[in-house]
């Protein structure tokens, strides 16, 4: 090493003692301080949240969404859907002009709280909708609940925001984990064996959905071949010991729930290993979902999924909505898109229904409420009792269309409303 | 040189008091979003400089200080919602409970140096995170605890609640004022310099009769301690204890905030530590390449100022006093 | 039913994986006595230029040639330019260097490739299954990997063990005058050496690509693999990197098949037991600073 540098170096170790700050000077600057903190409940006052709900000007929404990480494909998906449905009204409700502000939450919940608290304190929007993951959802609770802002979630599905956390400031537009998959159990009971093998990540949505599943599937008298298999998350790494566990197994049917990168691994393996074709897979529609059925491959077909939409189900706003999509980006919509698109339009005909006025948020949450409309997925309401999306819940089949793979819908299972509480699942 | 320091020290007579009530004017002069920047940024400023104290003085390179922050923060979310949100009574916990996970740690880590260290504290900052997913019952698995209840201290009716973001941000000002003078009078003292000769060239210290390993094994318990602490400050200022805070990229970040600042000054990290959190929250609200941007700037300081911001200040400072 | 068997070849399959994954950084390692914390990068960076040609001919075996020369000059560029100026300020100089470029790669990469996910199928003449006596199958290109991974050992054996390079460099490290004053030009030499070590990560990224996907993220994966890897064999060390891949490997898949409660830090675990009875790793003969 050159000689001088650690020489300087050696220099600079002397020079942070902190000479230049005698303890008295301390001590001084620190009474001032605990001066002013004892003052502390006359600013309170200055503390309190301001900002949001108006009559006039823009109509400032926030949108808390993960644009870099492994989830920026949902992030974008979402943003884009519903850029398109305001465009498509000409950027304005209830006599005001939409603007939006997006900020990106990475998947951490302490900066999706950073970038809730710039959107609403500093930017002051009327509203704030978004979010993909559940942990920054559970996170954001409590700050929306407690100012009284208003949070739309257009992702995140974990049960507990519908149950023992629900509050009345904050909707879904999009499913609670339970919803696609508790229809799904009783259908496969019927429709495809009575004994599973199940396996899904171990964190929240992965405990969610495979508790869903079951308790319908045991309900009826169906049998797990084996303890569920739970895989490491966020990184289930090498998938071959699983799939040969499940190989071992011999089940008549494979329940299991992935998304994003992991159900690339996971039914990719399915595939190299042989069991695609030899056991039938029965999944949470996420694990097949357009946005990851190309990268999958043949690996995915036949395989049976329980979700709330499919890119071909044949009604005329998901045509008009498909086709627009793709028109604007490009590529096929994904489930994603379409929750942002719902999203779009249950702020618009909510905004319509209050002229514009957003300074009364009991009277806001009555016309989000009440809101109902054709959807791409069917009819789209909420649940008063939960401010959770009523969801039509389809059977969808992974079938070769024209040489392109796509969700087939093969049956109708109807409307389910999360249940509120734990007692299914 | 005499006179240099004396020069130095004269101006610098203002600097604290100045600091003190420039901290002390940020709710009155800024909105309430910027104070809940503030009060991010002051957090990290105390972690990165506990960092340093690894880093910059005792020459063991952590890649894992996330889990002390996570942990302490888990640790007083579990003690606020199970038994109390006395800070009187939090704040001991959490730093026992920190304390006695550095000593385990550190009691294997500090058996290494080097990558090896760096990678031993890795591996143990990811082993406390899968466990914080894993442990469902107690950590609240990966949705972490939520609804931690606002801190007070005092008893009964004489108790005082940091409910409220300017409240809770005096206090942070409060208790990173009081870390922060803590962890340099640390520096400045005869352990201090102790360490420094560990970084430096341990043998020799080791062959003046210390017994390095204990110094070392203090600066971890310290560092340790002192993460744990702001850990539990950040958990109750976001009322929520996520996993998130425990991964291995918080302790990357954490690095980069003590290098951009200058390792081995303890001024540098924290002001490190409050540009980077600034920079993330505003660049990022304009770019999607906020990460490139601070890439570049990350490796422009390893490569032509590696003494960091306090670095660059000094040299230019000597420069300009130098003779003609 | 027993699945130890079949487990026992995907431990075998996953450990020859992984010391593709760490060969590159062991190498530039024990070579040069440079930490890149940027080698999962430029194994992502070869798996996505492996997709970009795959892609537009169709072709596996075009894309294994191409890779490595692409992935070797980024490399050599990256060493000339900035990497070079580091080798006399100590590991971690380079260590933070590394990673900064790293944070810049993975950003930029996820800028031009995109963030979903991208799978590479394997080439055809390695595409189907193997059938173990009706007791188990695996797939052809997996067994292939166990190929490749001791073709690669066996290729660095003879370079490093065999040749003069090996020799030229490690003297060059310990000594600059000494091996100028030969007549050979040091900086070209490990020039050539970080290309190498980089343009071989490359090609294991392609290499690992049908087996991992590609997807933001993956290069911190691998990277994190990879020290795993180094760590628990020995830094710098050929059969270190060797014989602790198939420790990690092993450890991962029973890990996963018998204990899954633990498997997300079995790897740790595994690594942390072997640093404590030996602080310098299985083979390392002497310790990192």
């Amino acid at each position: 090493m050159d000689p001088r540098t650690t020489t300087s170096k050696r220099e600079e170790g002397r020079r942070t003692t902190p000479r230049g700050v005698s303890r008295r000077t301390f001590i001084k600057s620190a009474g001032i301080l605990a001066g002013t903190v004892a003052a502390g409940p006359l600013l309170s006052a200055c503390g309190a949240i301001g900002g949001g709900g108006g009559t006039s000007g823009p109509l400032k929404i926030g949108l808390l969404l993960p644009y870099s990480d492994i989830y920026a494909v949902l992030g974008e998906s979402i943003t884009d859907a519903m850029k398109m449905y305001f465009e498509g009204i000409g950027n304005e409700v209830g006599g005001r002009t939409i603007e939006i502000i997006a900020e990106d939450t990475q998947l951490k919940p302490d900066i999706g709280l950073e970038k809730a608290r710039k959107l609403v304190e500093q930017d002051e929007v009327d509203l704030v909708a978004g979010v993909v993951s559940s942990g920054v959802a559970v996170g954001l609770r409590d700050y929306f609940h407690e100012n009284k802002k208003l949070l739309i979630i257009a992702n995140a599905g974990a049960n507990v925001l519908t149950r023992a956390k629900k509050s009345p400031y904050i909707f879904r537009t999009s499913f609670s984990n339970w919803q696609p998959n508790w229809p799904l159990g009783g259908w496969a009971y019927e429709n495809v064996a009575k004994k599973v093998f199940v396996s899904a990540p171990d964190y929240g949505a992965g405990h969610d959905m495979v508790s869903g599943f079951l308790n319908s599937f045991q309900a009826m008298g169906g049998e797990i071949v084996a303890e569920p298999q739970f895989t490491p998350f966020p990184q289930m790494g090498d998938p071959a010991p699983f799939i040969t566990e499940i190989q071992q197994a011999k089940p008549d049917m494979v329940y299991c729930f992935y998304s994003g990168g992991a159900a690339v691994t996971f039914v990719k393996a399915y595939g190299e290993f042989g069991l695609t074709g030899d056991i039938p897979l029965v999944c949470a529609g996420f694990t097949v979902e357009e946005d990851v059925l190309p990268s999958e491959g043949d690996a995915a077909l036949g395989a049976k999924s329980g979700l709330h939409w499919a890119l071909q189900l044949d009604n005329p706003t998901n045509n008009a909505f498909t086709a627009a999509y793709k028109d604007k980006t490009g590529k096929d919509a994904n489930v994603f898109a379409m929750q942002g698109y719902d999203t779009a339009r249950v702020i618009a005909e909510s905004l319509n229904a209050v002229e514009g006025n957003t300074s009364d948020v009991d009277q806001l949450i009555g016309a989000i409420e009440a809101v109902e409309f054709p959807s791409p997925r069917g009819t789209f309401k909420f649940d008063p009792a939960t401010h959770n999306v009523i969801n039509n819940v389809y059977v969808r089949d992974v079938q070769n269309v024209d040489g392109e793979l796509h969700n087939v819908v093969i049956d109708d299972l109807g409307e389910f409303a999360d249940p509120g509480d734990d007692s299914k699942g | 040189m005499t006179t240099s320091v004396a020069r130095a020290a004269r101006r610098n007579r203002w600097a604290v008091p100045a600091l003190v009530l420039a901290l002390v004017a940020v709710p009155f002069v800024l909105g309430t979003f910027e104070v809940s920047l503030a009060t991010t940024a002051l957090i990290f400023a105390v972690l990165a400089m506990s960092l340093d104290l690894l880093v910059g003085y005792t020459g063991l390179v952590s890649l894992g200080h996330a889990a002390f922050f996570g942990f302490g923060g888990y640790v007083a979310a579990y003690t606020a919602i199970h038994l109390t949100g006395n800070l009187l009574v939090v704040l001991p916990v959490v730093a026992a409970g920190t304390a006695l996970l550095a000593v385990v740690l550190g009691f294997l880590a500090l058996r290494t140096t080097g990558v090896y260290f760096l990678m031993l504290t890795l591996a143990f900052g990811q082993m406390l995170f899968g466990l914080a997913v894993k442990w469902t019952p107690v950590t609240g698995g990966s949705d972490g605890l939520a609804g931690v209840p606002a801190p007070f201290v005092g008893i009964g009716p004489m108790s005082y609640a940091f409910t409220g973001r300017v409240r809770f941000y005096y206090l942070v000002v409060v208790a990173v004022l009081a870390l922060g003078w803590f962890l340099i009078r640390v520096v400045g003292s005869p352990f201090g310099h102790a360490l420094v000769g560990i970084k430096d060239n341990e043998e020799r210290l080791a062959s003046l009769g210390y017994d390095t390993w204990r110094y070392k094994m203090a600066a971890y318990v310290l560092a340790g301690v002192v993460a744990g602490v702001v850990g539990a400050l950040f958990v109750f200022f976001n009322r929520h204890a996520a996993p998130e805070n425990l991964f291995w990229v918080v302790s990357g970040e954490v690095l980069l905030m003590v290098i951009i600042g200058g390792a081995g000054t303890m001024y540098g990290p924290a002001l490190g530590a409050v540009l980077v959190r600034l920079f993330e929250s505003y660049v990022s609200s304009y770019t999607d390449r906020w990460q490139t941007l601070l890439g570049l700037l990350f490796v422009a300081f390893v490569l032509f100022a590696p003494g960091g911001i306090v670095g660059v200040i000094r040299r230019r400072r000597n420069r300009g006093r130098a003779p003609g | 039913m027993d699945q130890l068997l079949p487990q026992l070849v995907n431990g075998l399959v996953l450990g020859l994986l992984l010391f593709l994954i760490a060969a590159g950084f062991s190498l530039i390692f024990g070579l040069m006595d440079v930490i890149n914390l940027a080698h999962g990068s430029f194994l992502l960076f070869g798996g996505y230029v492996g997709l970009t040609v795959i892609r537009s001919t169709g072709n596996f075996w075009l894309a294994v040639a191409v890779v490595p020369l692409v992935t070797g000059a980024v490399g050599l560029a990256i060493e000339v330019t900035v990497l070079r100026r580091t080798y006399t300020r100590g590991h971690l100089i380079q260590v933070l260097l590394t990673l900064g470029l790293a944070l810049i790669a993975a950003d930029l990469m996820r800028w031009n490739w995109g963030a979903y996910v991208e799978s590479v199928d394997a080439p055809a003449a390695l595409a189907g299954l193997v059938d173990f006596g009706g007791v188990f199958q695996v797939p052809l290109y997996r067994l292939a990997i166990i190929g490749f991974g001791l073709l690669l050992a066996g290729a660095m054996w003879v370079v490093l063990e065999r040749t003069r390079l090996g020799a030229i460099v490690r003297a060059g490290v310990q000594d600059r005058e000494m091996v100028a004053a030969l007549g050979i030009d040091i900086d070209k030499v490990v020039a050539g050496v970080f290309a190498l070590g980089t343009a071989l990560a490359g090609l294991s990224g392609l290499l690992a690509a049908p087996v991992t996907s590609l997807y933001p993220g993956l290069d911190f994966d691998f990277l994190i693999l990879a020290l795993v890897v180094v760590v628990v064999g020995g830094m710098g060390s050929l059969k270190g990197a060797f014989w602790g891949a198939l420790l990690v490997g092993m450890t991962d898949v029973l890990g996963k098949a018998y204990f899954p409660e633990f498997s997300l830090f079995a790897i740790f675990l595994i690594m942390a037991i072997v640093l404590l009875v030996r602080p310098q790793g299985l083979f390392g003969t002497r310790e990192a600073t």
